[in-house]
């Protein structure tokens, strides 16, 4: 496969995701749409992973360049899963109080 | 790595004092003596004693700049506990919990301050970053604290994606995430790169509130409680610019002419949106939102220059910056009108405070014999030494002069009007600190020297 | 076409299709659903890429535990269609292009990056084992995965004193 194929759908997964961030009031919903995003950066980084792997392997057969993205994917997660919990926690502090998750609910109770 | 490792542990160790003792004021002593040693384990380091000898992989590098950096972030941070602990009690009933956050967040400011590798700059700003979602909201049953919190933590996991897709272009460009090793010249420049270098951009603007990616600040600052407040829009934001500096110069430092100008657009932008808005603001806690707005402004100009003298600037201008803010933010807390009409007649009723307070006030307009003044002029003369493009330095001292406005604002409420008694009580120890706290901003207006000495060694 | 390539290019529309649906369907809970779906199929590329690990962890992490915990928050608010804020329809419009135009110039951009002649073979190489995996992130990686812990912390004592009751 050429790498431009996996460029090409972690940008569109990755504009999908600011699409939905523009677009919607839901606050869950927002959040939902930077997951996509850290999802799309996640699948350019593995393919890129395996691009300079393929590059260095020509030479050097045993290589493990490319293990630090795929590294780095992980630590991605391990930082999206501790988002998430705080993320949550705020949004049902919300809802507890005003019972709505709408990020424009504020707003209208100050005018 | 001494202060890593200890305000870790420190962490852990306030939340154990939150569960062991019932008293509250605990946790605040125990929190001060902390600070204390991080204070001496960072000089220890500086002089050359580590505790821990952990072989980073080059992951991370502790030079004198970073270290200076840090030790000046947890002065800052000590004077920040010994004014506003109290305050910092109130809100909610988890105060041990919030020092232990706190402690995170230093554990986060020494690795960006040191980082070598994206990966740890990503870590390194997402634990600055987390913790500050909590504190933001902190003040649960309150709604403008809920949607400062939830504001923030929205922008901010969004400027940490378009963040990592730039980190992730940039790997695919040059197959490292060492700074240094992406070898990024003048003349290999290519879009991939360049692609990677504007979402950088973007996502650091983000953090660091500069125009035109600073909307949810006002808010954010305005809502937050203002014990956090004080600590967001000083601590926390100098720790963002040095992640901004030190990424932009290791990995982007020589192609700096590529992206200068994009820099040097923000910048103008930053100060002259800053400034103006800031003049309209009627609340006083609003308008330090506006002005911390504006002395990013300053502050990028050390970015945009990227010499010697804006590293010192830099350095300088956390300092100069924070400290004072640190002090305003203190004595503000305590009054209970936040508009200026509040401070009507301050200076008959308390007339030390008024005092400091107006020394404080210098120190962010930038008048001579404060720490302000030097930190503005060393950021000016790096812009001028750089030499690329002047006009900037004229917006930069033309905005310096319209903020003598709007922060002598105050101190004529304070001295030229009439007003009631704001009848706030303070202790003689808060005011021996921010007696101390506005000596060494003195200091730093009349002999910087001292501080800028430390980064030669 | 041989079968990887259909296997990409299923998995591709898959994906964006998905997603698409995550941004425009109306009612929280189909969105999840659609999420989880576009997690499956991503996982689905890297099982392609012979980066098994991350495919593993892909679907625990996100599908199982991450998508689980948001689908519960829904549920536990009780979100319908009904109840579905929207924003009018100019400023949905103008965030639409904005993102399309977003799109559009990251594509124009890098459609000739300097890399674009490379390639990627799925089929070879160990690097995405976890073997290998593991072997790096306990020797190069062993502090980054040590300071992680701090972020965790902070995350797990934030949450206690976000949730908790005064």
């Amino acid at each position: 496969m050429p790498i431009n194929y996996y460029i090409f759908l972690a940008i569109t997964l990755f504009c999908i995701g600011i699409v939905g961030v523009l677009t919607r009031r839901n606050a869950i919903i927002i959040f939902m749409c930077i997951e996509l995003m850290l999802n799309a950066v996640n699948i350019l980084l593995v393919a890129f992973s395996k691009m300079h792997y393929l590059a260095a392997a020509t030479a050097n057969p045993a290589t493990n360049v490319g293990s630090e993205a795929q590294l780095f994917v992980f630590f991605i997660m391990v930082v999206a899963a501790a988002e998430v919990t705080v993320g949550l926690a705020i949004i049902v502090m919300m809802y507890r109080n005003i019972h709505s998750v709408d990020i424009n609910f504020l707003n209208r109770l100050k005018h | 790595m001494n202060v890593i490792i200890l305000s870790a542990i420190l962490g852990v160790i306030m939340m154990y004092t939150g569960v062991m003792s019932k008293n509250k004021s605990t946790a605040r002593y125990v929190a001060t003596a902390g600070i204390l040693a991080l204070i001496g384990a960072n000089w220890l380091e500086f002089a050359g004693v580590n505790f821990f000898n952990i072989d980073t992989r080059g992951m991370l590098e502790f030079t004198s700049f970073g270290l200076v950096f840090n030790l000046i972030i947890l002065v800052c941070t000590l004077v920040y506990f010994l004014l506003s602990g109290k305050d910092l009690e109130e809100v909610g009933a988890n105060a041990a919990d919030y020092f232990a956050l706190i402690f995170f967040i230093l554990t986060g400011i020494a690795i960006v301050s040191a980082f070598k590798t994206m990966l740890m700059l990503f870590i390194g700003i997402e634990i600055i970053s987390i913790p500050l979602y909590i504190l933001a909201g902190s003040d649960k049953k309150n709604l403008r604290s809920n949607e400062a919190a939830l504001k923030y933590f929205l922008m901010g996991s969004f400027s940490t994606g378009l963040m990592l897709m730039g980190i992730a272009l940039l790997y695919g460009a040059t197959g490292t995430f060492y700074t240094d090793g992406m070898y990024l010249g003048l003349g290999n420049i290519t879009v991939m790169k360049m692609a990677g270098l504007v979402l950088l951009m973007i996502s650091l603007g983000f953090k660091v509130s500069a125009v035109p990616f600073h909307f949810w600040t006002p808010d954010v600052y305005d809502g937050s409680p203002t014990v956090f407040t004080s600590f967001m829009a000083t601590i926390v934001k100098a720790a963002f610019f040095i992640a901004f500096l030190l990424l932009f110069e290791n990995a982007f430092g020589r192609m700096h002419s590529e992206w200068q100008f994009a820099m040097a657009l923000i910048t103008a932008a930053t100060l002259i949106i800053g400034n103006i808005t800031a003049v309209f603001q009627q609340s006083v806690k609003r308008m330090l939102a506006y002005s911390s707005i504006a002395q990013a402004g300053f502050m990028l100009l050390a970015i945009f220059a990227l010499n010697n003298i804006g590293k010192q600037g830099l350095i300088l201008y956390t300092a100069a910056y924070s400290l004072p803010t640190i002090g305003i933010f203190a004595v503000l807390m305590r009054m209970k009108d936040y508009t200026y009409e509040g401070f009507n007649g301050f200076a008959k009723h308390q007339p030390l405070l008024a005092a400091l307070l107006a020394v404080f006030l210098f120190s962010l307009a930038g008048i001579p014999l404060t720490g302000g003044f030097f930190a503005k002029y060393y950021m000016l003369v790096a812009a001028m030494k750089n030499g690329a493009m002047f006009w900037l330095v004229i917006i930069g001292v033309c905005c310096a002069a319209i903020s003598v406005y709007y922060y002598f604002r105050i101190i004529q409420a304070m001295y030229f009007r009439e007003g009631a008694d704001p009848g706030i009580q303070v202790s003689e120890g808060f005011k021996t600190v921010l007696v101390l706290t506005a000596v060494l901003v003195i200091i730093l207006g009349v002999h910087p020297d001292w501080l800028l000495h430390l980064l030669d060694n | 076409m041989n079968i990887t390539e259909i296997l990409f290019w299923f998995l591709t529309a898959l994906a964006i299709l998905s997603a698409l649906m995550v941004v425009f369907s109306r009612n929280p809970v189909h969105s999840v659903l659609w999420l989880i779906l576009v997690f499956f199929a991503i996982s689905g590329h890297y099982i392609m890429l012979n980066a098994q690990f991350l495919a593993i962890v892909n679907l625990i992490v996100y599908a199982g535990a991450i998508m689980v915990l948001f689908l519960f928050v829904i549920m536990l608010m009780n979100m319908n269609s009904d109840s579905e804020p929207q924003k009018n329809k100019w400023l949905k419009m103008a965030g639409t292009v904005a993102g399309g135009s977003l799109l559009l110039i990251l594509v124009a951009a890098l459609k000739n990056s300097e890399v674009q002649y490379q390639k990627v073979e799925g089929a070879q190489g160990t690097i995405g084992l976890i073997h290998n995996l593991g072997k790096t992130l306990f020797t190069d990686y062993v502090v980054p995965f040590e300071i992680s812990s701090v972020l965790f912390l902070s995350a797990m004592v934030g949450a206690v004193v976000i949730g908790k009751k005064d």
